[in-house]
């Protein structure tokens, strides 16, 4: 039981957290909120877990939440990526309108 | 700050430590007669110098950003000082400079509103068989990508109008930038066309050139773009 509420609370926080990127990287935002969504279910029915694990030759539904979470942690990874990449975007037009200010055509030069 | 007339065919050219061959590049552009910029992408080896001796317009990237970035900060500058047309040029000495009055006819004779340099249409010298077959592949795939019907991709020799220059905008600040302004032009639904040039490739400009392991990052890197707005 301890255990189901640990890792609901986490799995609420990936929920949230996908929310909140969902206006910023839409796809990136679905699939996570749809994959933790998944993890909840099974933490609760672990039993539909350990079915599914083993259509899915997994073996048990304790891994099947593992792969979820690895799956989610992949996820969120590859948003932290798409995060810098905003950065790197807003400090490029920073450094275009400091280079443009300081361009020198050779009249200025003399 | 720039002053003073400028004309209005305007010559970008991104530049990234090409201190071996800049003052080659630049003396050619020149007697084009049009205005030159070189957009100094934060060089390390004195290429900003070397092109400011000679006379043209120096951008200066307070750091290395990439060459997308850097034609971006070009196309952005010219635009902003009243250029007609912006031709776009490697710095690696891969180009010739005669072929931009080439590509600026073709702009004016079509009517269109880019003109893309294309080697298999035109020549490539000592262009090695990894390399066109890299080319090939690439070609495919943007075509494939964009609907466009081009024979040629990832050359940096390219004419545009105000108005063409005026729907592109680069995010793509490293290799990628070069499909990536395909698919702004199929966006934009404004005319192109290709024109034949030549391009002359030497063992310093294949150094510097694209390799396949460059081709999967440039797939990455679109692949990205498209995840976030």
């Amino acid at each position: 039981m301890i255990a189901q509420i640990g890792l609901s609370i986490l799995l609420g926080g990936i929920m949230i957290y996908a929310w909140a990127e969902y206006s910023r990287a839409p796809a990136i935002g679905l699939i996570a909120m749809l994959v933790a969504a998944a993890g909840l279910y099974f933490v609760w029915l672990p039993k539909h877990a350990t079915w599914l694990a083993a259509q899915a030759g997994v073996g048990r539904g304790v891994d099947l939440i593992l792969y979820v979470w690895v799956a989610i942690n992949l996820l969120v990874i590859l948003n932290l990526h798409l995060k810098l990449r905003t950065q790197m975007e807003l400090i490029t037009a920073l450094a275009r309108e400091i280079a443009i200010v300081n361009a020198r055509s050779p009249s200025t030069m003399r | 700050m720039v002053a003073g007339p400028l004309r209005s065919i305007w010559l970008v050219v991104a530049a990234y430590n090409e201190a071996a061959v800049i003052n080659v590049v630049v003396a050619d552009l020149i007697k084009c007669g049009h205005t030159v910029v070189v957009v100094d992408d934060g060089s390390t080896d004195g290429t900003g110098a070397i092109a400011r001796a000679m006379g043209v317009i120096i951008v200066p990237h307070p750091v290395n950003l990439g060459q997308g970035a850097a034609l971006q900060t070009g196309i952005e500058f010219a635009l902003r000082h009243g250029a007609d047309y912006i031709v776009t040029f490697d710095a690696d000495g891969q180009h010739r400079a005669c072929d931009v009055d080439v590509l600026i006819e073709g702009l004016l004779k079509n009517n269109a509103d880019f003109a893309l340099g294309s080697r298999f249409l035109g020549a490539s010298v000592a262009m090695p068989l990894s390399r066109r077959l890299l080319l090939k592949a690439a070609t495919w795939f943007t075509r494939a990508t964009t609907g466009l019907h081009i024979t040629d991709t990832h050359n940096g020799l390219r004419a545009m109008t105000r108005r063409g220059a005026s729907k592109i905008i680069l995010r793509q600040n490293r290799m990628a930038h070069a499909s990536e302004l395909l698919h702004e032009i199929a966006r934009s639904g404004l005319r192109y066309i290709e024109v034949p040039v030549t391009i002359q490739y030497s063992i310093y400009s294949l150094a510097k050139g694209q390799r396949l392991a460059d081709s999967l990052k440039v797939l990455m890197d679109l692949a990205a773009q498209r995840l976030h707005r």
